[in-house]
């Protein structure tokens, strides 16, 4: 407590009026920011596909599994991979829904080849999604998998990180509903740190596939 | 660590002697410059946003009291532990204690210059808890127990059958260094089961929002998701003056970071958190996965004093690393050459500010005052100024070199008449004679200021001269 006041009132001290500048307003301006999402996150190494709509990123999803030889699949248990069923439509999979199947989260986790998840925004000029963690939202789900596979409609998309804030300022950026931990995600897991030669998956997935789907 | 003239000098020769570090150096710090420049050229509103962005920071550390108390508030209310850390003694007996109370043995650590500034890795070892890197630059720099070199790229020194060689040793098995893509995939495979085990996990703090009370990280490897998520314990440190008072003022910063680092529009990724993992998330149910404990300890050392005073402006500093790429100093010397964990332009101001001019006295010299670091700085940090006040400071504080300081009071003295100026420059043009070599004034090496290299002569007509003659 003696450091904290010692900081603070050293810092009090020098306290001057200067008020922060008014909010920076976005002057980006994109005629189509699904397709340019598209471009960038195919910039920075991620695999963007565009879908007409929830059925044929559906599809999509089922084609992408397929040619992964995917097994283990583990999926954020919210809109709209909820309401897909996707257990039932593809049994000969290992599946866990987070909050849903019995067993060990982190330990399925750890051996998935695919982790599966929604978003609740995602940035069309830097190519990022950004996700929640939550009850049926895992941390662990989207990260340890070698692959992240996310599926978006197309009305998640915001300009860049200024509309984003100035949109989610009273929804997701509020106390309260904040979560624990929020990320923006812009491409697979990279590292230059050898040599300075670019290598992808050092830590995080190494594939980091986006469905976006008009709705 | 000190780094006294004598000090910087023999440790630069060692790096302009390596051809090796040399061509890393070239490479590295251009490839960084020119990605930023053309990262910051694809939005022409960039000069207007670094305006903006200063004046964020400014008005955030003319307040900062409040926001730190703000960032608190917001953080405490989502159940984070916040600590305050009067220096790194302080900030070290804090982070130790949390491990020992939950009995931690291994903690995995997310890049962090903060916990390097204060050898957090150094304390952990003496309480009993194995600190692992997992940057992998930071890394394979802790298997070979050598300092960073380069703020955002610590290994930018070692080559791949260095790293290869250090890889052999640490997994006991052959590794290809033709292969980075296959060392890359070793060092994924031996750190996940560190990612695992890990009872605690260390992490810096980019920035912190005040508003919201989150710690936002950003890395491009996923290391920082790893240890913010994995271990039962999340810690980070983080310096006072990383404050974000508004998500506004987050987005700006946001917006910079990466494009002024590396020159990408955003890193893979920036991780934001907010307290443990929730035992009632927004449906009342508990959170799957994250720490049960998210401590954050605000770490003071130095900084306070800085505030209000002519130095301030080093506290709107982001930790790019974009002055290090144009400086032609460190583009020679090296990381390694300024003794501290902060090199560069903005290491030879800050270590003597945070560490004692005493101890660095060297460094506000180690710069041609080329401007190239103030130019390309997000925040644009005047730091030729602030070097110029700390080369003031030296001879003020007498802590500059008894003979630097007589030199420069009689040179000082000499220069307030132009009689007295004329006529001393008129003795030394006939007093320098005997000691001229090649036009060069050659001085016995421990008498020249400028070292092994030798000092120009004096002119035969001074400029003054010629431009009263109207020669020029």
């Amino acid at each position: 407590m003696r450091t904290r006041t010692t900081i603070l009132t050293r810092l009090q001290s020098n306290n001057r009026a200067l008020a922060q500048p008014t909010t920076w307003q976005s002057r980006q301006g994109f005629n189509d920011l699904a397709e340019q999402f598209v471009t960038a996150l195919t910039a920075v190494h991620g695999e963007p596909h565009l879908a007409p709509n929830l059925e044929g990123a559906t599809a999509q999803l089922g084609a992408i599994l397929a040619e992964l030889g995917a097994q283990r699949v583990v999926a954020n248990n919210e809109a709209p991979i909820a309401d897909l069923n996707l257990p039932t439509r593809w049994p000969h999979l290992q599946w866990h829904i987070v909050g849903e199947t019995a067993g060990d989260l982190r330990e399925f986790c750890t051996y998935a080849d695919v982790g599966l998840s929604s978003g609740i925004a995602a940035i069309a000029e830097t190519g990022s999604v950004v996700i929640h963690s939550g009850s049926a939202q895992s941390r662990v789900a989207t990260l340890f998998p070698p692959v992240h596979i996310v599926l978006l409609p197309t009305s998640r998309l915001t300009t860049d990180l200024f509309t984003f804030t100035a949109t989610h300022k009273n929804t997701h950026l509020a106390n309260g509903t904040l979560p624990a931990a929020m990320t923006f995600i812009s491409g697979p897991s990279k590292t230059a740190d050898i040599e300075q030669t670019m290598a992808i998956g050092v830590h995080g997935p190494k594939r980091f596939i986006v469905i976006l789907y008009r709705e | 660590m000190t780094t006294t003239t004598a000090q910087f000098r023999e440790r630069a020769t060692i790096a302009l002697e390596d051809v090796r570090l040399q061509q890393a150096l070239d490479g590295a710090t251009g490839r960084f410059a020119t990605a930023r420049q053309a990262a910051l050229a694809a939005i022409p509103w960039a000069d207007e946003l670094r305006d903006h962005f200063k004046a964020i920071r400014a008005a955030t550390l003319a307040n900062l009291a409040e926001h730190l108390q703000t960032f608190e508030r917001q953080a405490t209310a989502v159940g984070t532990h916040v600590h305050w850390a009067q220096d790194g003694a302080e900030a070290c007996a804090i982070v130790t204690e949390i491990a020992q109370r939950h009995g931690v043995t291994l903690a995995t650590k997310s890049k962090s210059m903060a916990t390097e500034e204060i050898h957090l890795n150094a304390a952990l070892a003496k309480a009993g808890v194995r600190p692992v890197e997992t940057d992998l630059g930071e890394w394979i720099i802790q298997l070979a127990e050598e300092p960073p070199s380069h703020i955002i790229a610590p290994a930018i020194h070692k080559t791949k059958e260095q790293v290869a060689e250090l890889f052999e040793r640490e997994s006991g098995r052959p590794q290809s260094a033709a292969d980075i893509p296959a060392l890359t995939a070793e060092a994924r495979r031996m750190l996940r089961e560190q990612f695992l085990a890990a009872g605690m996990g260390i992490s810096g703090g980019n920035l912190a929002v005040a508003e919201t009370g989150s710690v936002v990280l950003v890395t491009n490897e996923g290391n920082g998701r790893m240890v913010t998520t994995a271990p039962r314990v999340h810690v980070a440190i983080i310096g006072i003056e990383k404050i974000a008072p508004t998500w506004d003022d987050a987005a700006v910063w946001l917006s910079l970071l990466a494009r002024s680092a590396t020159g990408q529009p955003m890193s893979i990724y920036t991780t934001v958190i907010t307290g443990p993992k929730r035992t009632a998330a927004l449906d009342g149910l508990p959170d799957p996965d994250g720490p049960e404990e998210v401590h954050v300890v605000l770490l003071d050392n130095g900084r306070s004093p800085l505030v209000g005073s002519k130095y301030e402006e080093v506290l709107q500093c982001i930790r790019c690393g974009a002055c290090l790429n144009v400086c032609p100093v460190y583009r020679e010397a090296g990381g390694h050459a300024y003794g501290s964990p902060y090199s560069g332009p903005i290491g030879a101001v800050i270590s003597p500010l945070l560490f004692g001019l005493d101890k660095y006295p060297a460094l506000p010299h180690a710069s041609s005052l080329c401007g190239a670091c103030q130019d390309v700085c997000p925040a644009r940090i005047d730091l030729p100024r602030m070097l110029l006040e700390l080369r003031a400071d030296l001879v003020t504080q007498g802590i500059a070199h008894g003979s630097e300081a007589v030199l420069e009071g009689s040179v000082s003295l000499a220069m307030r008449s132009e009689r007295v100026w004329a006529l001393l420059m008129g003795m030394g043009r006939v007093g320098q004679r005997p000691l001229l070599k090649n036009g060069k004034l050659a001085l016995p090496e421990r008498f020249n200021p400028g070292g092994e290299r030798p000092l120009p002569a004096l002119a035969k007509k001074s400029f003054h001269d010629l431009w009263r003659d109207g020669e020029v």
